[in-house]
């Protein structure tokens, strides 16, 4: 399977959940998939899945989605421990796994094409709901379901490389505009102000 | 650093609205992670790694939550990533409370420690991140609150760093 098939599938699941991307091809098919306003296309590698523990935390009960990739995780190992023990129940991640750091252009593989087995990893970090998904239909079923489910969910999806990243256009939404979207966003269907960006 | 001082650190923090805090235990401050621990009114989230704690509390920030991140300022430089990129480049107030070790006013200053705090104030001010250094207890809890004001003022981290006192 490829990384555009999954997300397409995805994007038309997506009611109310908070989505937050991590830097590479999948923030760029993402943002052309879906134009969601609880939608943060977080613009750095590694950074992800604390933003998104951050927000699933904070608001407990709202499904929060984090699409990474293998070479972000690999970025942030720590953070398998914490969710390992901190195990928030609303929260998914799915980790596309190509195998290489084709934002590099020279596609040189990671640990994951060697012998690292990131689902061994995050079982072993205490993740229970750790499973990796090797088919569109496998994703369709396990990983897409677990979004109705009251459980931390990690999933590593097995991807081909593909460069559909390069072909589509990137998002012009700038950091600072996608943020306040998305902050807007959760006050209005929050109800609530969000302190930092009330006091004018 | 006397127990009264950990006290006042923590109303402080309350009173300034801080109701979510990450963390990697030092030992200057070390006493505030109990008390933050005991209170109903913070969450206390335990992290693996300083950069782990400045994402979950830029996370928590954009949910609505009013965030701090504990460290040892050994922790400016393992989260310096993060503090630029989701603090600076999107735009996130956190407040960093660091235990300021190896700074001229670190009452336990040793060899250990000088070099890694000759650097903080310096690398902060690369990192864009303005700070304020706490020696003693003269108005802490007004200067807590001034610096939540200021990171949420400046839509980013503001640091402070503290020693003399607390370092005792």
């Amino acid at each position: 399977m490829i990384r555009y098939e999954c997300l397409e599938f995805l994007a038309a699941k997506i009611t109310d959940q908070l989505v937050v991307t991590s830097q590479s091809g999948q923030r760029i098919e993402w943002s052309h998939l879906s134009k969601h306003e609880g939608n943060l296309l977080v613009g750095m590698m590694g950074c992800a899945i604390g933003v998104g523990m951050g927000l699933a935390l904070a608001l407990p009960h709202r499904k929060v989605i984090v699409l990474d990739s293998d070479g972000s995780v690999l970025l942030s190992l720590f953070n398998l421990a914490t969710l390992g023990n901190l195990r928030p129940k609303n929260l998914a991640i799915y980790v596309f796994d190509n195998g290489v750091y084709s934002g590099s252009r020279i596609s040189y593989p990671t640990a994951t094409a060697g012998n690292t087995d990131l689902v061994a990893m995050a079982q072993g970090a205490g993740i229970k709901n750790a499973q990796t998904l090797r088919n569109i239909e496998e994703f369709k079923h396990k990983g897409v379901e677990a979004l109705a489910r009251d459980e931390l969910a990690f999933f590593v999806c097995k991807v081909e490389e593909s460069l559909m990243h390069r072909e589509i256009p990137r998002p012009d939404t700038d950091l600072a505009e996608n943020k306040y979207t998305f902050v807007r966003y959760l006050e209005r269907t929050e109800k609530k102000t969000i302190p930092f960006i009330s006091r004018g | 650093m006397k127990d009264e001082l950990a006290k006042r650190i923590v109303q402080g923090l309350k009173d300034a609205g801080i109701n979510f805090v990450t963390y990697l235990p030092e030992t200057r401050l070390s006493q505030i992670v109990p008390l933050i621990r005991d209170d109903p009114l913070i969450e206390l989230v335990a992290t693996a790694s300083e950069q782990e704690a400045v994402t979950i509390a830029a996370g928590a920030t954009l949910g609505g939550k009013q965030a701090a991140v504990y460290m040892e300022n050994t922790g400016i430089y393992v989260s310096s990533y993060g503090l630029l990129t989701v603090g600076k480049q999107l735009g996130v107030p956190i407040l960093l409370i660091v235990g300021y070790l190896g700074g001229v006013p670190d009452q336990r200053n040793s060899f250990l420690y000088a070099t890694i705090g000759s650097r903080t104030i310096p690398v902060l001010q690369g990192l864009g991140i303005e700070h304020r250094v706490l020696e003693d207890g003269d108005k802490l809890e007004e200067k807590i609150r001034d610096a939540v004001r200021a990171a949420n003022a400046l839509r980013g981290p503001f640091a402070l760093l503290f020693a003399g006192e607390f370092s005792l």
